[in-house]
């Protein structure tokens, strides 16, 4: 499938002051998002997920690297016309109404004024705000303005979307709005990368991932590729069994109350079998263990791991 | 350049939303509406003082609102972080960084119209005379505006906007005391070489302010000498020229800049 994004050994560091040491946020970054995929960038904070987008948006110039989008190098004004952008946390000027505002980003985008008063209504409606368009938006709540800022992503009908943190701010119904936005636009055919830190979302809507640490993707692909055991399997039981103490290779160990599951190690499903069955066990299912990405993760990035970058 | 004409108009709007901007145009509405209580202006002198404080009011409005645009509009968008959004929209650097500048002056435009319909009333009403020369005083002033707000552009792409307000302050002195300070500096054979060089290079870098200041003599009425199209077209020449120059520079360090 063609990547709709590509980046390869992408380097950025910043002055941190004067005369102090430069400060590395990426450190050969590379990545691809197959087109028509959800993809979520996960990593602790300063693992350089930002700088990353904001580098695929051409906010900032990298010391070092290669960024393809849609196959053509480099970010041009031309490319970012077919990329939605939601920035973390977005800001606006408040005193402006959602209509105006949607207005002036219409028109940046090169749409005309028909096209944007089309536009207009359609996203206000899609993020749930049409009753509140003509109003200014100082007093909106930190999830409208979210709102607000993916409406501004989409005005220009982008094939691609890069949204940072897009459930940030959010309240639970918030969050499921969101998602439903996400799988919606998905539907539709757009191709979006997401970086998020909450790793129930992203397990939710994204086909794969990729995890930053330390300015580094430690590892990327789809959730069902990385999330797949490869050394450990599962073994399920129609019913608890409870006279096998010490009989059980040494890998094997429960993982509830009920002795029911239990995982071990690949090399010692055979003989887990066999002093299952002989004890009469029924077996429900074997199979290959699938971790959680709470697991996975920490499995990559360490509980210490985090403020490397930026 | 449908977007540089989006971003100029953001600017309008947004100054119309600043308390700043109708303080500054009230306070000169008002102490030019005072002049005449001066107790100098009752000494037969009353027009050419009239014309002559409320021009170096305007100018002094017209410096400020420069400055305080011109330092803020940037840094202002960047830390509201307002230009993530605006900048990943397909608009190149440049349009936005033209149209910016090109929205202070149609704010520093509005501004000295208005200034200059109210002092046109006012001075009808006081002494019963049209004076429209004051829009040539007025035309300079909008130049030097220019190149002031060009100037805090450049320094703002960088600088916190308290520094660059200082720094455009002391090159708008610079500028105007250029012609007679640096000169003596450059050509003082008591000055050290590294001074001497210093001077050298402000005096033939730096544009004289002090060339498009023609409010005394349109406040005495062009007595000593007529400001003519040709001396106009001549300054326009000299602000355009450095403004340009600015902007270069200017739109050059923000297309490098990490946002």
């Amino acid at each position: 499938m063609q990547a709709v994004l590509r980046i390869e050994d992408l380097r950025k560091s910043y002055r941190t002051g004067w005369r102090k040491p430069r400060r590395s946020a990426l450190n050969g970054l590379s990545l691809e998002v197959p087109r028509g995929s959800i993809m979520g960038l996960l990593g602790p904070n300063g693992a350089g997920k930002t700088t990353t987008l904001k580098a695929v948006m051409g906010l900032i110039r990298p010391d070092s690297g290669n960024i393809w989008v849609f196959g053509i190098d480099g970010i041009t004004a031309e490319a970012r016309g077919k990329i939605g952008f939601l920035p973390e946390q977005p800001y606006f000027d408040l005193y402006l109404t959602p209509r105006r505002l949607l207005g002036y980003y219409g028109r940046l985008a090169g749409l005309n004024s028909s096209q944007i008063q089309s536009k207009i209504s359609h996203l206000l409606s899609l993020v749930d705000l049409g009753e509140v368009a003509d109003l200014s938006m100082e007093r909106y709540s930190k999830g409208m303005l979210q709102r607000i800022g993916l409406a501004q992503a989409l005005i220009s009908e982008p094939e691609f979307l890069v949204l940072d943190e897009p459930s940030s701010g959010l309240d639970p119904l918030g969050k499921e709005q969101v998602r439903d936005l996400l799988e919606e636009l998905k539907r539709g055919g757009k191709t979006i990368l997401l970086s998020s830190h909450q790793l129930s979302d992203i397990e939710e809507v994204c086909d794969g991932v990729a995890i930053i640490n330390q300015g580094l993707n430690v590892a990327s692909g789809s959730l069902d590729e990385l999330l797949r055991s490869r050394d450990e399997y599962e073994i399920t039981l129609e019913r608890p069994l409870s006279r096998l103490k010490g009989k059980l290779p040494p890998s094997a160990s429960w993982v509830d109350g009920q002795k029911k599951t239990m995982i071990l190690s690949k090399k010692e499903v055979n003989a887990a079998l066999k002093v299952l069955l002989e004890e009469g066990a029924e077996i429900g299912e074997v199979r290959q263990r699938r971790m959680t990405l709470e697991e996975f993760f920490f499995s990559r990035v360490g509980k210490g791991g985090g403020e490397g970058g930026r | 350049m449908r977007a540089v004409f989006t971003f100029s108009w953001s600017v309008v709007l947004d100054a119309l939303h600043r308390k700043m901007f109708y303080v500054i145009l009230a306070l000169t509405v008002i102490l030019i509406l005072l002049i005449p209580l001066l107790p100098s202006a009752e000494v037969g002198v009353q027009l050419g003082l009239m014309r002559e404080a409320a021009l170096g009011l305007t100018s002094i409005m017209a410096f400020l609102l420069a400055v305080i645009l011109g330092s803020t509009i940037i840094p202002g968008e960047i830390g509201r972080r307002t230009i993530y959004n605006t900048l990943s929209k397909p608009v190149s650097r440049w349009e936005y960084y033209l149209g910016k500048f090109l929205g202070v002056m149609v704010v520093l435009a509005i501004t000295l119209l208005l200034t200059l319909a109210i002092l046109l009333l006012f001075i009808a009403a006081k002494f019963g005379l049209f004076n429209p020369g004051l829009a040539k005083a007025l035309f300079t002033i909008f130049l030097e505006a220019a190149v002031l707000a060009s100037a805090a552009m450049v320094i703002s792409v960088y600088l916190s906007p308290l520094v660059c307000v200082f720094l455009t302050g002391l090159f708008y002195v610079v500028c105007h005391v250029k012609g007679d300070f640096l000169y003596r500096a450059m050509t003082g054979s008591g000055n050290s070489p590294l001074l001497r060089g210093l001077a050298g290079i402000s005096y033939y870098l730096l544009p004289n302010l002090e060339r498009l200041n023609i409010n005394e003599t349109i406040a005495h009425g062009e007595s000593a000498f007529k400001v003519g199209a040709m001396e106009l077209v001549l300054l326009t020449g000299l602000a355009l020229a450095f403004t340009a120059v600015m902007l270069y520079i200017g739109g050059f360090i923000f297309n490098r800049r990490d946002l």
